[in-house]
């Protein structure tokens, strides 16, 4: 790794830049995830090699007559004390970077969360309005339903599961799925009446035209063991909130209760999971290994993004 | 005591946030258990929706409320409280009637609700049996009581297939016995027409067996009524037809009514016909090859594109329309319009009408496929393809392998269900709760037969 080689901490800042991709882990908020990794970021740089302080200006405390003074003359000639670190501070605070969310994850979240950092604001913010699809994996716990509908609050109400099945719970995942579809007509502001709603559905699937309201492009069963299911599921413009509250309407319509124990976002746009930064990894070198990583895959995808963005209007 | 424990608990758990401990303080023996009421375990389900002044949906139990304002159409699909009671196997939607298929333990297998101005629902009466006060509209469904001969047991009357057409209803049960209910002024109903018959407050069912139609080597397994005739389709794919035939559409070569039912020959007089469906008066035959054979009004050039074509045509003809289709698997015929399902699920439709191309596309004689997007196909369903289809006079609907049922066409009376009145002019998913198995689609109300999903 390039990084090896590089000692200056000014180096290594001009090279922070671009789309970030973080493992959020769940439980934890947003905010604080982003303070933690500018904080790293921070301390890895302060831990470089630093600038030298800099040199007083010449004849700054020299009035008449004291230039004859050894003593002033060598102060005077010598580094400003007040630029030392140790009298200034840290060269690097977290306010110096700037950094930016492509969209938020809610706090029981875990999975891909995006940062713009530095010069990669301006891609996040592109990223954001291109409004790309989330995929979602959502594990429900059959059996109980809490207020909330997540696990850490209290249980409202317990229900048998015996009579659900993996091919039940497909089948209503499949009949969500065709009605949001269906859905995605009334939100995109189309007169279903005219020849521009029929070409876009022959089209297929459509994206909504503000973000108001959350759309589900796909949804399916990819694992059940009971009294565990998850789901996948492909959205735009979802929230927290809407996920638990899907799992619980899902059981609901199933004749059971059910929350949602795991919520994990494993993809956002082109960037994967696979390739989001691990906790263990927040530091400064893993963070530079990343941000290169994710240039690549942008870099990759671009022709692609383009096409896609001309799509949306 | 009291005190060193609450001081114990405060070091031990000094970080848990006021949220937390409500969870942990949550006794567990009081929570609520949840055991849904199971409205049914019935196999089937039933939605209904369109046109309801007619009683056609079944969905009033009140004379009272069923007359008020409001009421007159149902816009999105609704759950019939009679399938929840009863276990409904068929459903056959006629003008303004519907009939139902059940399984009950009391014996009776048919139910209808709608008009019953013909007697299309049997003679059904209230109030004093023996001053009775006769029903011209039935808002739930009920009995209708099929005349038995000795020795005919419940599960001898099941029904098999039954169809509707504008004033007459036909039912084929598994003993093979065929019952014709209704108007019969121009022979539907397979009897000899008689001049000024009184078709209301008739109690009139008349039965024919099939031995009458079709010999004793043969046996008739589907019975398709069109607007005014009946037809009736045996297991070796032989056609038999009665009824009006001012357009052709009973196919024994000449334009009579026919109140004799007979065997109709033309070309499909050596084809083992699978399927027939008719909803008035243009008739679409499949022979298990997969190609199509026609019959009846082809005003719209349904039937035959070419430049003379005749406007009727009155014997079964191969059809050269659908030639480039390939093997087709499923047809449709509508009021001005035609549908075919080809092996590879795409849907064709051509003639006159909402044909689901946008609202520019009003006519075609060729027939064109619908684009499977249309039908629930994308990314991440590719593998969904149509698997039935079907028509009325005025709308067309498809079924894909998921079990969702897309509608398009004139939306008389809100019978498209897509909660509004307007014309649909694609395909447009209707909002069932189910797995959509089987449609009958009525001239201004659609029957559906669904599976649920718990």
């Amino acid at each position: 790794m390039a990084l090896t080689k590089v000692y200056n901490a000014a180096t290594a800042f001009k090279n922070l830049g671009g789309v970030l991709n973080v493992y959020k882990p769940a439980g934890m908020k947003v905010k604080h995830v982003r303070n933690a990794i500018l904080n790293n970021i921070c301390k890895g740089l302060n831990k470089m090699e630093q600038r030298e302080p800099g040199k007083l200006r010449e004849g700054r405390f020299l009035g008449t007559g004291t230039a004859a003074d050894p003593v002033l003359h060598n102060i005077a000639f010598q580094t400003d004390q007040s630029d030392h670190v140790l009298s200034a501070g840290p060269r690097y605070l977290p306010r110096d970077l700037s950094c930016s969310t492509v969209s938020s994850l809610g706090d029981h979240t875990s999975g891909v969360l995006l940062f713009g950092i530095n010069r990669g604001t301006g891609q996040s913010s592109s990223i954001r309005k291109s409004r790309p699809v989330r995929v979602y994996h959502i594990t429900g716990r059959l059996g109980s339903a809490t207020e909330n509908h997540l696990p850490d609050s209290r249980v409202t109400m317990r229900a048998n599961h015996r009579h659900v099945s993996a091919d039940r719970i497909s089948g209503l995942a499949a009949s969500i799925q065709a009605s949001h579809q269906r859905k995605m007509f009334e939100l995109c502001g189309v007169d279903l009446q005219t020849q521009e709603a029929y070409e876009l559905a022959c089209k297929g699937l459509l994206r909504p035209a503000d973000e108001s309201q959350p759309v589900v492009y796909g949804i399916r069963l990819v694992h059940f063991e009971r009294p565990h299911f998850t789901l996948e599921l492909h959205s735009i413009n979802e929230t927290q909130e809407y996920l638990v509250a899907l799992v619980h309407d899902l059981a609901l319509e199933l004749r059971t209760a059910a929350h949602c124990s795991q919520l994990r976002c494993v993809r956002h746009a082109h960037f994967d999971v696979r390739d989001s930064l691990l906790r263990n990894s927040w530091h400064l070198p893993g963070i530079i290994k990343n941000l290169r990583h994710q240039r690549d895959i942008l870099r990759a995808h671009n022709q692609q993004h383009r096409v896609e963005l001309k799509a949306i209007h | 005591m009291l005190k060193t424990r609450g001081i114990a608990l405060g070091i031990s758990r000094s970080y848990t946030a006021k949220a937390k401990r409500s969870v942990l303080a949550q006794d567990k023996s009081k929570i609520k258990e949840y055991s849904p009421k199971t409205t049914d375990n019935h196999e089937y389900r039933v939605y209904v929706w369109g046109f309801q002044e007619t009683g056609a949906l079944g969905l009033q139990t009140s004379v009272k409320k069923a007359k008020e304002r409001y009421t007159e159409m149902v816009h999105h699909p609704t759950r019939l409280q009679f399938s929840n009671n009863n276990d409904i196997r068929d459903v056959a939607a006629g003008y303004g009637f519907t009939a139902y298929a059940v399984k009950r333990d009391d014996g009776e297998t048919l139910f209808g609700s709608g008009l019953n101005t013909d007697s299309q629902l049997g003679f059904q009466v209230k109030g004093n049996p023996n001053d009775p006060a006769n029903l011209d509209v039935i808002i739930y469904p009920t009995a209708i009581k099929l005349p038995r001969v000795q020795g005919e047991t419940d599960e001898d009357m099941q029904v098999k297939s039954m169809s509707a057409g504008r004033a007459h209803l036909v039912v084929l049960t598994q003993n093979g016995t065929i019952f014709t209910l209704g108007n019969n002024s121009y022979g539907q109903c397979g009897r000899s027409i008689i001049e000024e018959e009184r078709y209301s407050k008739s109690a009139l069912i008349h039965r024919i067996s099939q031995e009458d139609i079709c010999g004793k080597e043969d046996q008739v397994v589907h019975v398709e009524c069109g607007q005014d005739h009946s037809m009736f389709l045996t297991k070796n794919g032989r056609v038999y037809t009665c009824g009006w035939g001012a357009d052709g559409q009973t196919g024994q070569g000449n334009y009579h009514t026919a109140g004799q039912i007979t065997l109709i020959g033309g070309d499909i007089e050596k084809e083992k016909i699978v399927r027939l469906s008719c909803s008035s008066d243009c008739v679409l035959a499949l022979n298990e090859a997969g190609d199509a054979f026609g019959w009846g009004n082809s005003e719209y050039g349904q039937l035959d594109d070419s430049e003379h074509a005749e406007t009727q045509i009155n014997t079964p003809r191969a059809l050269k329309l659908t030639k480039s289709i390939g093997k087709i698997k499923d047809v449709a015929a509508g009021g001005s319009f035609c549908m075919a399902l080809n092996d590879q699920g795409l849907v064709y439709t051509w003639g006159f009408g909402i044909l689901g191309f946008g609202p520019f596309v009003e006519q075609t004689s060729k027939p064109q496929h619908l684009l499977p997007p249309l039908f629930g196909r994308n990314d991440f369903s590719n593998a969904t393809t149509v698997v039935s289809i079907g028509c009325g006079v005025f709308h067309m609907g498809a079924v894909n392998s998921d079990g969702d049922l897309f509608m398009w066409g004139k939306n008389r009376f809100g019978h498209l269900g897509l909660g509004h009145k307007k014309d649909q002019f694609f395909p447009f998913k209707a909002a069932i709760n189910g797995k959509v198995t089987k449609v009958a689609y009525g001239v201004d109300h659609t029957i559906a037969l669904c599976k649920s999903y718990f």
